[in-house]
């Protein structure tokens, strides 16, 4: 039971490490697109 | 919100519903998982095969998508199958980080050991590190890079096959492909359950990293569109 446990919860734990990384990068990019927008109407 | 994405497109009620029933979906599968019967040699160990399966199918997958979106850079100059290309080999090394976590898992319960040199093995290991080296080539590769990857790709792509027949080609520890035809009636329904959960995820991932990449073009044309405006006024 160890084994699966230890299975399952390393996917889990992969998927949501890369998520969040891919969350937070997203996050960031629309903060800079969202910048460089108000920059060029000004 | 279940992550911090600020844009509209990215909390679109498709994109966030599309996360909700990945996530449902992976709790569901842990249940369905312990209900599915025992196997009688291996006992409860043969339950990591629902998730070792799936990953591995998912990280051939990525492999073929990266080499489809290769093949359209490299003979059409295509930027959104570079792009692509790019996604899918990212998410080839995360299921292919699954799949060698995993695998040996079972491996030490089934076979004594965590590892072998058995050929499916290697040649999955193979697999995996050509996907790496993808990633190594497009960010050191300087500017012959994104060809070089894209090449390499294509040459990833040919052991995916060598990696499927493998253990029919040579009988090794590895169980062959029959396995999942060969399964009982009430192991069929989690393990398709969980495939298509775990494709499913596959896609929301691809999707959530494509907007990243499709994000920081913008950026590239923002910053272009400000330095020409700019330029005007000067």
């Amino acid at each position: 039971m160890t084994y699966v446990a230890l299975a399952y919860g390393f996917i889990w734990v992969a998927v949501f490490v890369y998520v969040a990384l891919v969350g937070r990068r997203v996050a960031r990019i629309d903060a800079e697109i969202e910048d460089l927008r108000q920059r060029l109407k000004s | 919100m279940l992550f911090p994405m600020s844009s509209a497109r990215l909390s679109s009620a498709r994109f966030q519903a599309g996360i909700a029933a990945t996530l449902v979906g992976f709790l569901l599968v842990p249940l369905l998982v312990a209900n599915a019967p025992l196997e009688k040699t291996m006992g409860i160990v043969q339950k990591i095969f629902y998730f070792h399966v799936p990953c591995a199918w998912l990280l051939m997958l990525s492999t073929f998508v990266c080499a489809g979106g290769s093949l359209a850079y490299l003979f059409a100059g295509s930027e959104s199958g570079d792009r692509l290309a790019l996604c899918s080999a990212e998410l080839g090394v995360l299921f292919g980080l699954c799949v060698m976590v995993t695998g040996p898992l079972w491996a030490r319960a089934a076979w004594g050991v965590f590892w072998t040199w058995d050929v499916r093995l290697t040649s999955s290991l193979l697999l995996w590190l050509m996907l790496i080296a993808y990633g190594l080539a497009r960010r050191y590769g300087g500017t012959g890079g994104r060809r070089l990857a894209a090449a390499m790709a294509l040459f990833a792509a040919a052991d995916v096959p060598l990696v499927y027949v493998s253990v029919n080609l040579w009988r090794g520890l590895h169980p062959n492909t029959k396995t999942v035809s060969s399964l009982a009636p009430g192991m069929r329904l989690p393990f398709f359950v969980s495939l298509v959960i775990f494709s499913a995820l596959w896609g929301v991932l691809l999707a959530l990293r494509m907007r990243v990449e499709r994000g920081q073009a913008r950026l590239v044309e923002l910053a272009i569109e400000i330095e020409d405006a700019e330029g005007k006024s000067s």
